[in-house]
C-alpha cells in the first residue's frame, strides 16, 4: 500500500519525466533548426564573418591601447621639456608619411630613397628643434624615436581598421580571414613597440645595440676619434700590426647613424687599400633558435632599407674588398627592447671572434675596417 | 615567455675596472650609459666603467 509521501514522490517523478521530455523536444527542435539554418546559403559565411570580425576587433582594441599609451608618453616627454603644444605635435608625428620612390624605373632608386629617408628624418628633427630649440641631442633622439613609434602604431591601427571595415562592408570573409591570420602577429608587434618606447626613453641599450656595443669595446681605448658622416663616430688603433678602423653610430643617442656613407668615405680616404670589411649586427632569429647565438658569414650585416648597405657593397666591389658578417641572433621584440642578458654576454665573445677573424684573414700592415651596426641608444664610445 | 614575465626582468648596470678586472652590478639608473666612468675601483682606485646594461634573465626560467 502506498503512503502519502510515496504518492507525492511518484507524482513529482512523473512531472520530472514530463519536464525532461519537454527539454528533449526543445533540444531536437533547436538541433534541427540549426541544421536547417546551416544549410541556408550564406549563413555559415555570416557566422564566420561574425567570429573573424570579433577576433580582429579585439586585436585592434589592443593596438589602439598601445597607440594611446605611446601618445600619452610622448606628450609627457614633450611637456617635461617645456613644449607648449604637445597635443598638436603628437598628432603631427602620428600622421606623417613618406611616399615610396617610383620603382618601375629603378635607375638611381637608391639615391632617391636615401634622399626621401633623410628628408623624413630631418623633418622630425626640424619640428623638434623649432619647438624645443635648447633640447640636448640625447633627449631629442628620444623624442625622435617616440615620434617614429607613434607613427608606426598609428599606421598599423589605420590599416587594420581599414581592412576590417572594408571586409564587413563587402561581407567578404576572405578579406577578414587574411586579416584574422596576421592580426596576432601585428598585436605582438604593437606591444613590442609600446615596450620599446619605455626602453628608449630611459636610455637603456636595446638588443640592436649589440653592434655599437662591440665597436665601443674597441673605441673606448682610442683617444682620437672623428666623425666621417652624419651621427657616426670612427677611431683608429693598431691591432697586432694591423691598422684597425672602427665605426659606429654616435652614442649614447638613439640613432643608427649613416654607416654606409662613413665606410665609403673611409675606404676612399684610404685609397681603397682596405684588406677587409667586418660588419657586426643583431639579426632576427627564427622560431626555435636561441637568443644570443653567434654566427659568422659573408656580406653586409645591416637591416636598413637599402641606401646604407648598398654603399658598402659598391665601394667593396670597386676595390675588391672582402666583406665579413658577424651576427648575434634575437627576436624582433628583443632587438627593440632592453638588451637581453644573453645578448650582452655574447658581445665580449663577438669581440674575441672579430679579433680572431682579423688575425686569420689579414696580415700585419693591412688595414681593416670594422663596423658596429645598429641603434646605439645607451652606448657611447 | 609571456609579456608580464618579460616586464619583470630587472635592468642591471655592470661596472668594471679595466685595470684589475673587478666587476660589480647595481640596478640601472637613468643617465647610465656605456662606457661612462662611474666612480673608482675599491681595490686599486682606477676608474670604474659602465661595462654593460642589460635585462637580467630569470635564473629559474633559464634552468627549466
Amino acid at each position: 500500500m502506498l503512503g502519502v509521501i510515496d504518492i507525492i514522490a511518484l507524482a513529482q517523478s512523473g512531472a520530472a519525466n514530463q519536464l525532461n521530455g519537454a527539454y528533449y523536444f526543445l533540444a531536437y527542435i533547436v538541433f534541427f533548426a540549426l541544421i536547417a539554418l546551416m544549410s541556408l546559403p550564406g549563413f555559415q559565411q555570416r557566422m564566420y564573418i561574425y567570429f573573424a570580425s570579433r577576433e580582429i576587433e579585439n586585436g585592434l582594441a589592443k593596438i589602439e591601447k598601445s597607440l594611446n599609451t605611446a601618445k600619452s608618453k610622448t606628450k609627457q616627454l614633450l611637456e617635461k621639456q617645456g613644449a607648449s603644444n604637445p597635443e598638436e605635435l603628437t598628432k603631427r608625428f602620428a600622421d606623417m608619411f613618406t611616399i615610396d620612390p617610383v620603382s618601375v624605373e629603378p635607375t638611381d632608386i637608391i639615391s632617391r630613397m636615401r634622399l626621401l629617408i633623410r628628408t623624413s628624418e630631418d623633418r622630425i628633427k626640424g619640428i623638434i628643434m623649432t619647438t624645443l630649440p635648447n633640447v640636448d641631442p640625447v633627449t631629442r633622439s628620444k623624442i625622435e624615436v617616440s615620434a617614429e613609434i607613434i607613427n608606426a602604431l598609428n599606421t598599423l591601427h589605420k590599416v587594420i581598421r581599414h581592412y576590417l571595415l572594408l571586409g564587413k562592408k563587402l561581407n567578404s570573409y576572405f578579406i577578414l580571414l587574411q586579416l584574422q591570420s596576421v592580426v596576432p602577429i601585428l598585436v605582438k608587434m604593437a606591444e613590442a613597440y609600446e615596450k620599446a618606447q619605455d626602453t628608449f626613453i630611459q636610455g637603456i641599450p636595446v638588443g640592436d645595440s649589440l653592434g655599437p656595443l662591440v665597436a665601443s669595446r674597441f673605441l673606448m681605448s682610442i683617444p682620437e676619434k672623428w666623425s666621417p658622416s652624419r651621427e657616426v663616430i670612427a677611431g683608429e688603433t693598431l691591432f697586432e700590426g694591423r691598422k684597425l678602423i672602427v665605426v659606429k653610430a654616435e652614442g649614447p643617442m638613439a640613432t643608427v647613424g649613416t654607416p654606409g656613407e662613413a665606410v665609403e668615405k673611409i675606404v676612399e680616404k684610404e685609397n681603397g687599400k682596405v684588406a677587409r670589411i667586418i660588419t657586426v649586427d643583431a639579426a632576427a632569429k627564427l622560431e626555435g633558435e636561441t637568443t644570443g647565438e653567434i654566427a659568422e658569414g659573408t656580406g653586409v650585416a645591416m637591416g636598413d632599407p637599402g641606401p646604407e648597405k648598398i654603399v658598402i657593397e659598391r665601394v667593396a666591389v670597386k676595390y675588391n674588398i672582402p666583406i665579413d658578417a658577424v651576427i648575434v641572433k634575437m627576436s624582433m621584440e628583443e632587438a627593440i627592447t632592453s638588451m637581453p642578458q644573453e645578448v650582452y654576454e655574447a658581445a665580449d665573445k663577438v669581440v674575441e671572434l672579430v679579433k680572431k677573424l682579423i688575425l686569420e684573414r689579414t696580415k700585419p700592415g693591412d688595414t681593416v675596417l670594422m663596423i658596429g651596426v645598429g641603434n646605439t641608444v645607451g652606448v657611447a664610445q | 615567455m609571456s609579456q608580464s614575465q618579460q616586464q619583470q626582468k630587472p635592468i642591471v648596470t655592470v661596472l668594471k675596472c679595466l685595470k684589475c678586472g673587478y666587476t660589480t652590478e647595481r640596478p640601472f639608473r637613468e643617465g647610465d650609459f656605456i662606457p661612462k666612468i662611474e666612480g673608482t675601483c675599491p681595490q686599486d682606485g682606477a676608474p670604474l666603467f659602465i661595462w654593460g646594461i642589460y635585462a637580467k634573465s630569470n635564473q629559474q626560467q633559464k634552468n627549466k
